[in-house]
């Protein structure tokens, strides 16, 4: 690359940047230099299905042995000859015969009793917790997918990835995926729909007042620009997949695998797809009087057993059953006693499904403990959910522990046998230049960053803010052999994060600044 | 007292109706002061409205076929047109934010009867009184159906709608235990729906001793209610919920607070504490002026008062059908809010998807403006007639800023101002711009969608 081309590709980053795309073509996203690839996530893709209004867990997987189990259910309780036996005390709820096949393969994990430290029982803060994985007395407002893209991705939003980081198919955008620098990712019903809708939007990109309306139009923009950029590479991709490969049942979540399963062949490289499937607030007739393994919740189990396994199933027949994992999850379990309305009110700990060629399969935990319950009469958890969380990210998506224990909140959580060893996938790291990590970081004056040069060659390292502004360009020119470190003085910043970037002829890397 | 201004009427009538014309800000504009605009206008009493027909008082019948369907459809639209007549009053923006404070959903509750009262009554009660309100939703037919309290019976309840009573309905997460919930679980047992009614059955009532939020006794529906809102949070959580709907998202709780002492010292009365809201310094910041994320009913009613639309000209099964899937589409179909926390607004409303469903809705209505072919919205004037409503219409930098004064709470800049008016001239030059001149039709509409396709049209 001649300093030309390279002062062009630099003003095309840091023009058309971040909230004031629009006017840049969507075309210069297309030949975005930065473009997402998949070995960020070792080219593993993880899909979660979300069970809104908190699954009755008891009933999933039953523990058809336990006296207990039928005392305090009596009316709603599966009968033992009626599940479908996994060991000799646990039984999944027969509505589920489409997973119990895959767990007998060795196609599904499921982990019992998840919960975490004094369970909250309202349906919203129950759900904002795992979304983002904080503990039950701290409120967050990112989700813990979000956290992770943005660590796995520290240009955002000033580069944004020619590629969407996350797909919601859905209608309100989940906290899951949101960050304290935008959402980062897009939502949408259908591929060709969201196409169609887009056409004619643009974005501007005058400058924006520093007002409380300001920030909501920021954030409008914002959405709009990710919108007007990937409309196109989805719609492109999902024409590209073959259709119809295997049958999906013609439910919602059905179809919104059935999405999933298309963008992904089509050659999509998003690494997270959220999907959603609501009703399992099952406070009143959950079953039917004195035919338990049918009604509400019986139709729920089945639906998403059915859309799992089809899933799977079209995953295994495109050649693709290696680069995807698909995870259960609900904002609690269910009261371990009936009420008096052949339902359960809302609990705590619950079971949760792993699905996939990269697990080991099996029941992970102690079978639920029906006589040591918790004050409140509800199952007490073994397992944090974020233990899970972390599992995902070290053992499934490659993340280093030290990342991963970032993205849990600078919190340790103990893995969960979950996922099959994989042979240690540390990134490989360019031996031409590097870029490390500022320290400190966050900071409040003085910051000190660190570049290698490992060959001579033309770099630039220069500060931007969140808005693409060069701030400061550090260093420019001809570089020489050596390690450099260049102190930094913050103290008239306005809070906030900021952007370093060496660009040089072997590539580029991106670090972000807290200031704090 | 804040002055009754251009900018402080348009703030106030974009909160608290669903839209305004020219002619609504004028006419608002012609009464001497806020306070009496808030207590003459928006606060003034109206009679009911006549139902959207006499089957909502048949008895539910099971298995209607799709009489049911379409009877939710018809009072989705009658709704529609009592949002599109609202004139200057705000009680339909309050019956909306009571349907999203106390939810149903017509999923669940299946019978259009029901949600046809529950609605009556929270347009009966749009600034009555929060303790009669509490108690007359508690033991609303709709209600008893949506939180499963009709099957709720003696001594193994049903918790759902204790628990949302207390989180969602009065006091806010934090503020109750876990014992409160089954123990107001107890209290609230022995109500049922037959037809039409709500019906206390005795012998479904536990009917024993329960100790509630720190008190004891053999308490029924009614002592929960009072109990609970002998609790401060109570008026603090209702009044942070207006000032989230009606001022920013993210409350001043210094403000909150001085709003709860206005309805604790009213005994829960309602209308003093939207009056004080409305005529308060707090209320008219220039910071919240256009801060506020537009819900979807917000946009497309918005958009069609804009035109000055009215329920007359409107035509069910075309206009109206056309509203309901779009607003479907931007996630807010009345009657049937997403969970029993209702619709959470502002940024949530915003996404991929329907940011851009909104900018295709006003580009439908706008072209449908004088369009002989039109399949929708009819009876909307064509652009020139609506251009020449206008004073300044032949003067195309005057009328540009005109319509953008009037339907924008953001002040746009200059170059925005700029290319709006080169969206009008088109090919044309400044001196040639007229309304006769063949195309300006063409032109105004072009104009107009750019205009509400711009994201601080958005913003109220």
């Amino acid at each position: 690359m001649n300093r030309k081309e390279f002062i062009q590709q630099l003003s095309l980053i840091s023009g058309g940047v971040a909230f004031g795309m629009g006017n840049i073509p969507v075309k210069a996203f297309a030949h975005n230099p930065f473009a997402l690839n998949l070995e960020a996530t070792n080219g593993k893709i993880f899909v979660l299905v979300q069970l809104s209004g908190g699954n009755d867990g008891l009933n999933t997987v039953v523990p058809y042995e336990n006296p207990l189990y039928y005392n305090k259910r009596a009316n709603i309780a599966i009968k033992k000859e009626s599940v479908l036996p996994l060991t000799s005390q646990m039984g999944l709820n027969p509505a589920m015969s489409a997973l119990k096949a895959l767990y007998d393969n060795g196609k599904m994990s499921i982990v019992q009793n998840v919960g975490y430290p004094s369970p909250n029982r309202s349906h919203f803060r129950s759900t904002d917790i795992w979304l983002t994985a904080s503990d039950a007395n701290e409120v967050l407002d990112e989700g813990w997918v979000g956290r992770y893209l943005t660590q796995l991705y520290p240009g955002f939003p000033l580069q944004i990835p020619d590629q969407p980081m996350a797909i919601q198919l859905g209608a309100v955008e989940s906290l899951l995926i949101q960050s304290d620098l935008g959402s980062t990712g897009v939502v949408f019903n259908d591929p060709n729909n969201f196409y169609n809708l887009v056409k004619g939007t643009s974005v501007d990109t005058d400058p924006i007042p520093n007002t409380l309306a300001g920030e909501e139009l920021k954030f409008m923009r914002q959405v709009a620009s990710q919108s007007v950029a990937y409309s196109d590479i989805i719609k492109k991709k999902w024409d590209n997949a073959t259709k119809n490969v295997t049958s999906f049942p013609s439910t919602n979540l059905g179809t919104q695998l059935k999405i999933v399963g298309e963008l992904i062949s089509g050659g999509l490289q998003t690494p997270f797809y959220l999907t959603t499937i609501g009703g399992f607030d099952t406070h009143a007739n959950q079953v039917v009087a004195n035919a338990t393994t049918t009604g509400t919740h019986a139709n729920l189990l089945k639906t998403v057993s059915e859309a799992v396994a089809a899933f799977q199933k079209d995953m295994t027949k495109r050649g693709l059953g290696d680069k995807v994992v698909v995870m259960t999850f609900s904002e609690f379990g269910r009261r371990v006693s009936q009420n008096g309305t052949m339902g359960t009110d809302h609990g705590s700990a619950a079971p949760l499904f792993v699905v996939g060629n990269s697990v080991l399969g099996g029941l992970i935990g102690k079978n639920p403990v029906l006589s040591d319950v918790d004050s409140n009469g509800d199952i007490k958890y073994e397992f944090d959910f974020r233990q899970v969380y972390t599992s995902v990210l070290q053992d499934y998506l490659g993340v280093e522990r030290a990342m991963a224990t970032t993205i849990m909140g600078n919190k340790e959580f103990k893995t969960v046998p979950i996922f099959k060893p994989v042979p240690d996938t540390t990134l490989a790291t360019n031996p031409d230049f590097n870029l490390e990590q500022n320290f400190p970081n966050p900071f409040s004056d003085l910051t000190r960053i660190t570049y290698t040069i490992n060959k001579q060659m033309y770099i630039k390292l220069a500060l931007y803010d969140l808005m693409g502004r060069e701030i400061e360009v550090l260093r420019e020119g001809m570089a020489q052999n050596g390690s450099y470190t260049i102190p930094i003085n913050g103290l008239n910043w306005t809070p906030g994060y900021y952007l370093c970037m060496l660009r040089c002829d072997a590539g580029q890397k991106v670090i972000r600044l807290v200031k704090m | 007292m804040p002055v009754w201004d251009i900018s402080n009427a348009k703030h106030l009538l974009s909160r608290c109706l669903f839209g305004y014309s020219r002619k609504d800000l004028e006419q608002a504009l012609s009464y001497p002061t806020l306070e009496e605009f808030v207590e003459k206008s928006l606060l003034a009493s109206l009679p009911l409205p006549p139902p959207p027909g006499d089957w909502v008082n048949e008895n539910p019948v099971a298995n209607n076929g799709t009489a049911d369907g379409d009877r939710y459809r018809s009072m989705t639209y009658w709704w529609y047109n009592q949002q599109l007549g609202e004139k200057l009053n705000m009680r339909e923006k309050m019956v909306l934010f009571w349907h999203n404070h106390f939810v149903s959903e017509r999923d669940k509750v299946n019978f259009p009867q029901h949600m046809y009262r529950q609605n009556t009554l929270f347009r009966r009660s749009a600034w009555g009184n929060f303790r009669q309100l509490t108690k007359e939703v508690t033991i609303d037919p709709a209600m008893l159906i949506y939180l499963d309290g009709r099957l709720s019976s003696g001594n193994t309840p049903n918790e759902n709608y204790a628990r949302e009573l207390m989180e969602l309905f009065t006091l806010g997460i934090g503020n109750y235990t876990e014992t409160d919930v089954k123990q107001a679980a107890l209290a609230l047992t022995g109500w049922q729906v037959n037809g039409l009614n709500a019906t206390f059955n005795p012998n479904r009532f536990s009917n024993t001793t329960k100790t509630f939020l720190g008190k004891t006794g053999n308490f029924a529906y009614g002592d929960i209610v009072d109990i609970i809102l002998e609790k401060p949070q109570a008026a603090e959580f209702i009044c942070q919920k207006l000032y989230k709907e009606f001022i920013f998202y993210k409350p001043n709780e210094t403000f909150v607070k001085q709003m709860a002492d206005v309805f604790r010292k009213n005994n829960y009365e309602i209308r003093p504490v939207l009056s004080f809201m409305l005529t308060s310094d707090e209320f008219y910041k220039t910071d919240y002026k256009g801060a506020k994320i537009k819900s979807p009913m917000e946009t497309t009613i918005g958009i069609l008062k804009a035109f000055d639309m009215t329920p007359a000209q409107m035509n069910p099964t075309a206009d109206w059908a056309y509203v309901y899937t779009q607003s479907q589409a931007l996630q807010q179909q009345l009657f049937f809010p997403p969970s029993v926390q209702g619709w959470v607004g502002q940024r949530d409303w915003i996404n991929s998807t329907t940011f851009v469903v909104r900018g295709g809705f006003s580009d439908n209505v706008v072209n449908m403006m004088g369009n002989a072919r039109a399949v929708q919205f009819k009876n909307i004037s064509a652009p020139v007639d609506y251009a020449r409503s206008y004073k300044t219409s032949e003067d195309a930098v005057k009328f540009v800023d005109d319509v953008v004064t009037l339907f924008l709470q953001f002040p746009l800049s200059a170059q925005k101002k700029d290319a709006l008016v080169r969206t009008l001239l088109g090919g044309t030059i400044l001196a040639n711009w007229s309304t006769s001149t063949p195309g300006a039709d063409v032109q105004l509409k072009v104009f107009f969608k750019a205009v509400m396709r711009l994201p601080e049209f958005q913003l109220a």
